[in-house]
């Protein structure tokens, strides 16, 4: 067909339509946007009503020996060391790391401010086991007359390694994800071993000498608390507290297995 | 009188038609209407689209603009970006008044410049006019009247009236002086004015890229740009029309928003409160944008890489080419990746930079060689060695050629030269004789050349599967038996493919192999300790190939044999050979002769017994024999013990006693051998193995180089192909069932697709409910692949078409990406990808190898690759990849890290691969070749003070890690010795690598941190010792060059300043090859 003759037929046609329909109305005017996945509510905790979940850690077994550590490849590295794989005083298991590990919801923490501290004296790491809340800023020192290098192998954090000088500046590192627990070391001081346990929520504590932990200003509800050792592995349990409660949970490792367990 | 005429009573006139034609008439209008509209809408589906496109993208944008408004604002609130904007006002308000001042003087400048330009170009005329006539007359006494004219014309005097009301004259001369004086000062104003502005510019660019880079998404204005665009779209045809490669596409027509700056998901494109409808999917960005800013769709357009019909715009079933008009319907989602190999037929790897595009096409591609598809079927690209191995042979064959006619033709000169008659033809035709000699000197040295490269390439053919010669030396004989019946029941991660044979096939091919089989004895090797062997097996390398354990338990690499049953069908004498070396053959064998040559033929001609690659001759004929094993298992260059430890370990290997198989005493029935020999032959075992009387067998099975683009009726689906074409699903055993992609059919399967998917499942399936004869059976063995690896090959093969796009568009280039090519294909041709990473986050065997998982074994994993070409001498390459251990002598050792338990192996890789490989390196690092090696100024006296109080400063403790040489120290390095430096790393490379390892190999024991910049230079971090006092140069430099300096003398010099643990003493006795690797718990 001639493109005229089209145009043509095709102007008739609108014409027509136009005056038996009349003028379209114009879309509405979209309103703005639907808000990008609005943020789920944040909970915030009523201080009066928390509750404390509290415990002891023991071990069930005969501890391997903590074995002397030859330092002698540096001689700035002074003192005695020993392995800190596991620590048993009374059957009371020490640098446990225990935090809740499910059950929060909604709740929103706030990263504390003030960073924790690592420090390296005597060519070990102070503490041996270490909480941070994910994003919390972890101060290291270097106490030591010996270049040290920090150097985390985490699973689902940004993996780095980095030099500190004989009492350098202090590096401050944080973790953005959750992981438990990030095994640290020293590649110039091979039997500097640490772990750091990096939790979303500020629940979570390291067992000391006596086995204890306590866990504070836990909303009411029901959680699993996970205590998790470098060599015995995770241990979960469930809890439910009320308000202002104070329950005791107990955990028990066995000598021998590595991973599965329980009370 | 006549009676009046009255007519008859007449049907067609009295009877109304009315009715008929107006029913015509509405017909027809309606009919034309509908034409009308049809044209206008109904073949125009595409308004549609985009009518919605510009109403949910407007919207899309509107929320996106004061998203973006907020995002400009919140990084507008930055202290940094408020420092910048600062500085930028600052500057502009310094830079104020002077612009300001010379903005003034510039424009009085310009109307003065103006004045005198008016005057000026009229009187210059005047004078060009009069000097041309000057040159043009031809009387001496006519120039001389003009040239006065022009004197006086010049003395006269001109007015100029000056924007501010003053006059002045000037005569011709000095009107011209004044105007280049102005000229040049406006011209040197206007410099002053663009160098004042220059720093407030600077500033405002400053802060608007500080904006851009911190706004995640376009500024406002970028966004306000697309809403306007967006508003006036005029809904049209968007169409790429390349006319060179005949691609015409109008996909975009539809999918307007792929090609759009910013991110456009399903979600994002909803109609206002519902849910991603088929508008808000087709609207979407295209998912990967890098892959279109490497593939430009100006260039490339859209159907080359994902087929359908670009074309069509009638419908979106006709422009996916969904229909059965179409022979190249669009590849479905998880097939995408086959169009890749429109063009990429020559990669055997295709990745980017970063995602994970590319990873289904080139594990299909592997597989088909993997699994030694190619062993039966011919695949273009997929027989490197044996092509480029018969195109030598024949050019040396035509080379030879040349050189006897050159002869001949030399021959006649000479003799015509002999009789010439005269003596200057004589000359020219010696002469030209003697060329030909000439020529022939040179064609020697070319056919020498060529000879090397067929002794390379002989040296290079691999069969997927072991030499079936040495059955009677390698295995337990009631194995066989029990094995052909069934690998997968033997060992289900098997390469060998189940082959459905009966009892009858299986006795007559086991018969076969059994009696060709070479009778050679084999020496009795020494026996050794299981556990250690255990512990060598685990740490030594071997599981970057191999796995051990099944189900759950299974650890390391599946690129060779999982070894949990070794035990039951292999000898003990024959295993130590295999680990110690796996390419010694217990004879050589003569292509030339078609046999494999023994002793007895050495001693007929007074010869010693011996073959390798130095000894390659037939003693017979002096053929190039071929002397290794056609297996690429490289050496561990282990001792005889660990060999043995090994073997014991392996021999151990087993879930039933060897000696329960059932007698197969058939095996030695010399009448099965005939019966046996016709099978091998039917189902083309030669393909992949070694056997007797099949050396230059041919392959068995189609073609597939082009199978994608063969027409659907020639793919045979036989009873299948109605219940095929009505969807239905024809396999019904649950586990094959699980084997398909997108697993039991639902809808029409009768296509590429389906057929390939279906054969791949289940190869057999298309014989179901056919009478057919045993040798009429289809022959193709059951694979036993699982659902991901189908899905790659059916992508591989979907993709594997005939193509109608130019030859440009081809992936075959001739510079450094070859060399990426050629490398690819030998890099997984060895499995180098077992052990080392060559792109980020690629996986190895040894990350799913238990011992490793502790984290003190971190620094026991092979090194990584990511920047090979970068960090090491090519030259060096060269002989590392020789011999690995750096040693003569020295064999049973890592010549660049003693410290790792993993050994790097000997592959006896051809000169040409190796030269493959290194090029390959380099240009995977974008490395120019050949290497020009940096030359590093001398350290002076004192700059060796200086840089060894560094190195030995407790600040830098590089010897604390870096092995010596010196053994007591070595027992806790983790890093190479630093002598190896100078041979081995480039300079510039070093200086990065110590300045931020963590860069180039993420998660290495070494720590980045230790050097921090300082203005232009980089200098030490940690406290500096007082020789560095008034040293501004960098600290990493003189670093580098004190160690590509540094002598073995230094070296025990300054390690014995560290104050390590002395040599002699024990600080702890050698501990077993298992317990950890540091020395420490």
């Amino acid at each position: 067909m001639n493109k005229k003759m089209y145009v043509a037929s095709l102007l008739v046609l609108v014409l027509l339509f136009v005056a038996g329909c009349g003028k379209k109305e114009a879309p509405p005017e979209q309103a703005t946007a639907k808000p990008e996945a609005a943020a789920a509510p944040a909970t915030k905790i009523d201080p009066a009503t928390v509750a404390t979940v509290s415990g002891t850690v023991k071990f069930d077994g005969t501890a391997p020996k903590p074995q002397k550590i030859d330092m002698s490849q540096d001689p700035a590295c002074k003192g005695a060391n020993e392995t800190e794989t596991v620590e048993v005083s009374n059957g009371d298991l020490a640098n446990v790391f225990v935090y809740v590990k499910d059950g929060l919801g909604n709740y929103a923490f706030d990263v504390p401010k003030e960073p924790v501290r690592l420090d390296q004296q005597g060519c070990r790491y102070h503490p041996h086991v270490l909480g941070v809340m994910a994003g919390q800023t972890v101060q290291i020192n270097n106490d030591d007359n010996t270049t040290h290098n920090i150097h985390p192998s985490p699973k689902d954090n940004r993996e780095w390694n980095e030099s500190q000088p004989p009492k350098g500046a202090p590096i401050t590192k944080d973790f953005a994800r959750q992981e438990v627990l990030i095994p640290v070391k020293c590649n110039q001081h091979p039997w500097m071993k640490m772990y750091i346990g990096v939790v979303k929520n500020p629940f979570f504590a390291v067992t000391g000498k006596d086995g204890k932990y306590e866990l504070k200003g836990l909303p009411p509800g029901t959680y699993t608390i996970a205590a998790v050792h470098e060599k015995y592995g995770e241990q979960d349990q469930t809890v439910t507290v009320a308000a202002k409660d104070s329950k005791s949970q107990n955990f028990t490792f066995k000598a021998g297995a590595g991973g599965a367990g329980g009370q | 009188m006549a009676e009046p005429l009255t007519p008859d009573h007449d049907p067609i006139v009295t009877r109304s038609y009315a009715l008929y034609y107006l029913i015509a008439i509405v017909l027809l209008v309606a009919s034309l209407f509908w034409a009308l509209w049809d044209e206008a809408y109904g073949q125009r589906p595409w308004k549609k689209y985009q009518a919605v496109f510009q109403e949910r993208y407007g919207a899309f944008l509107k929320s996106a603009r004061s998203q973006s408004a907020q995002a400009e604002k919140e990084v507008q609130g930055n202290p940094e970006y408020r420092k910048l904007a600062e500085a930028a006002d600052a500057a502009e308000k310094q830079a104020t008044p002077t612009i300001k001042k010379i903005g003034g003087q510039l424009k009085e400048v310009s109307a003065r410049l103006l004045a005198v330009q008016n005057v000026f170009t009229d009187k210059r005329a005047w004078v060009n006019a009069k000097v041309y006539e000057i040159e043009t007359e031809d009387s001496a006494r006519g120039k001389q009247s003009k040239q006065r004219d022009l004197d006086k014309y010049k003395a006269q005097q001109f007015t100029v009236k000056f924007p501010d009301g003053s006059r002045k004259n000037f005569n011709f001369d000095q009107l011209e002086e004044e105007y280049n004086r102005l000229r040049e000062e406006k011209a040197r104003l206007n410099a002053d004015l663009g160098e004042l502005l220059k720093p407030v510019n600077e500033a405002k660019t400053k802060r608007d890229d500080y904006l851009k880079e911190h706004l995640v998404s376009l500024t406002p204005e970028q966004i306000a740009g697309l809403q306007k665009k967006t508003a006036d779209w005029d809904t049209k045809i968007v169409q790429i029309n390349v006319a060179s490669a005949n691609i015409v596409d109008r996909c975009e027509s539809c999918h307007m928003g792929i090609r759009e700056p910013v991110r456009l998901t399903p979600a994002s494109l909803a109609a206002k409160g519902g849910k991603p409808d088929e508008y808000a999917r087709a609207f979407v960005s295209h998912p990967d944008e890098e892959l279109l800013q490497i593939h430009d769709p100006d260039k490339f357009g859209c159907s080359p890489c994902h087929q359908g019909n670009g074309r069509a715009t009638t419908s979106v079933t006709k422009g996916h080419g969904d229909y059965e008009h179409w022979l190249w319907p669009l590849f479905a989602r998880q097939n995408v990746e086959s169009g890749c190999q429109t063009c990429h037929a020559a990669d055997m790897m295709l990745h980017l930079t970063t995602g994970n595009v590319g990873q289904v096409i080139s594990e299909g591609k592997f597989l088909f060689r993997q699994r030694g598809c190619n062993g039966c079927h011919k695949y273009e690209g997929y027989d490197r060695e044996p092509e480029d191995l018969l195109n030598v042979q024949q050019q040396i064959k035509q080379k030879e050629e040349e050189q006897q006619g050159n002869l001949r033709r030399a021959a006649v000169l000479t003799k015509q030269a002999d009789n010439a008659t005269d003596n200057a033809t004589a000359n020219r035709l010696y002469a030209e004789a003697e060329a030909l000699k000439v020529a022939n000197s040179r064609i020697a040295g070319q056919i020498e050349q060529l000879d090397f490269r067929s002794r390379d390439l002989l040296r290079d053919l691999k069969k997927i599967g072991p030499d079936l010669k040495e059955v009677r030396t390698k295995l337990n004989k009631n194995w066989i038996p029990v094995w052909l019946h069934k690998p997968t029941d033997f060992r289900p991660t098997t390469k060998m493919p189940n082959f459905r044979l009966n009892d009858e096939q299986i006795k007559a091919i086991s018969a076969f192999l059994w009696q060709v089989a070479l009778t050679d004895k084999l020496p009795t090797a020494p026996k050794g300790d299981a556990t250690r062997g255990k512990e060598l097996f685990e740490t030594r390398g071997c599981l970057g190939c191999h796995s051990i354990g099944e189900g759950p338990e299974m650890q390391g690499g599946d690129f060779a044999a999982n070894l949990t049953r070794v035990g039951e069908k292999v000898n003990y004498d024959y295993l130590f050979r295999w680990i110690k070396n796996p390419r010694v053959r217990t004879r050589s064998y003569c292509p030339y002769e078609k046999k494999d040559i023994g002793p007895e033929d050495y001693a007929k001609h007074n010869l010693p017994y011996q073959f390798d690659f130095e000894h390659s001759t037939c003693p017979n004929d002096g053929h190039e024999l071929q002397v290794e094993q056609m297996t690429v298992m490289p050496s561990l260059r282990l001792s005889d013990e660990e060999v043995a430890d090994i073997a014991s370990y392996l021999i151990t290997q087993r879930q039933k006693d060897p000696a329960s198989y059932p007698e197969a005493a058939f095996m030695d029935d010399p009448k099965l051998k005939e019966e046996g020999k016709k099978w091998i032959r039917h189902f083309g075992c030669a393909g992949c193995h070694e056997i007797a009387g099949f050396e230059d067998e041919g392959r068995i099975g189609t073609e597939l180089t082009v199978e994608g683009s063969k027409p659907l009726e020639r793919l045979d689906l036989a009873l299948h192909t109605q219940k095929a074409q009505e969807g239905k699903e024809v396999i019904t055993d649950k586990a094959i069932l699980a084997r398909l992609p997108e697993g039991p059919a639902t809808s029409d399967w009768y296509n590429h697709k389906g057929f390939f998917e279906h054969k791949l499942a289940m190869p057999n399936i298309y014989d179901q409910g056919m009478m057919k004869a045993e040798t009429e059976k289809l022959r193709m063995p059951d694979p036993h692949l699982n659902k991901d690896q189908i899905q790659a090959l059916v992508t591989f093969l979907l993709g594997s078409q005939e193509t109608s796009l130019p030859a440009s568009y081809q992936y075959k280039p001739e510079d450094w990406r070859r060399d990426i090519q050629d490398g690819w294909w030998i890099v997984r041709k060895y499995n180098c990808v077992g052990c080392h990473q060559f792109t980020p986050g690629q996986p190895t065997s040894w990350q799913n190898v238990r011992r490793f998982q502790d984290p003190d074994w971190k620094e026991q994993f092979p090194p990584k690759l990511l920047t090979e070409g970068a960090r090491v001498d090519p030259e060096w390459l060269m002989r590392f990849l020789a011999n690995p251990a750096l040693s003569q002598t020295d064999t049973h050792r890592n010549g660049v890290r003693p410290y790792l338990k993993i050994r790097m192996p000997t592959f006896f890789f051809s000169d040409m691969e190796r030269r493959k490989l290194v090029r390959f390196f380099q240009a995977l690092s974008q490395q120019p070749m050949p290497y020009t090696p940096e030359r590093l100024p001398t350290l002076t006296a004192k700059e060796t003070d200086m840089a060894r109080s560094l190195f030995t400063s407790a600040a830098a403790p590089c010897l604390k890690c870096h092995a010596t040489g010196d053994a007591a120290h070595d027992k806790t390095a983790t890093a190479p010795n630093f002598l190896m430096a100078k041979d081995r790393l480039k300079p510039g490379w070093t200086e990065r690598w110590i300045t931020d390892p963590q860069s180039i190999s993420p998660g290495t024991s070494m720590p980045s941190g230790l050097f921090r910049k300082d203005g232009d230079h980089y200098v030490f971090a940690g406290p500096t010792p007082s020789a560095f006092a008034g040293y501004d140069k960098d600290h990493r430099q003189l670093l580098v060059r004190y160690i590509f300096q540094l002598t073995p003398e230094e070296q025990r010099r300054v390690s014995g300043r560290m104050g390590r643990a002395p040599a002699g003493k024990k600080a702890s006795s050698r501990k077993p090859a298992g317990s950890t690797p540091a020395g420490v718990q």
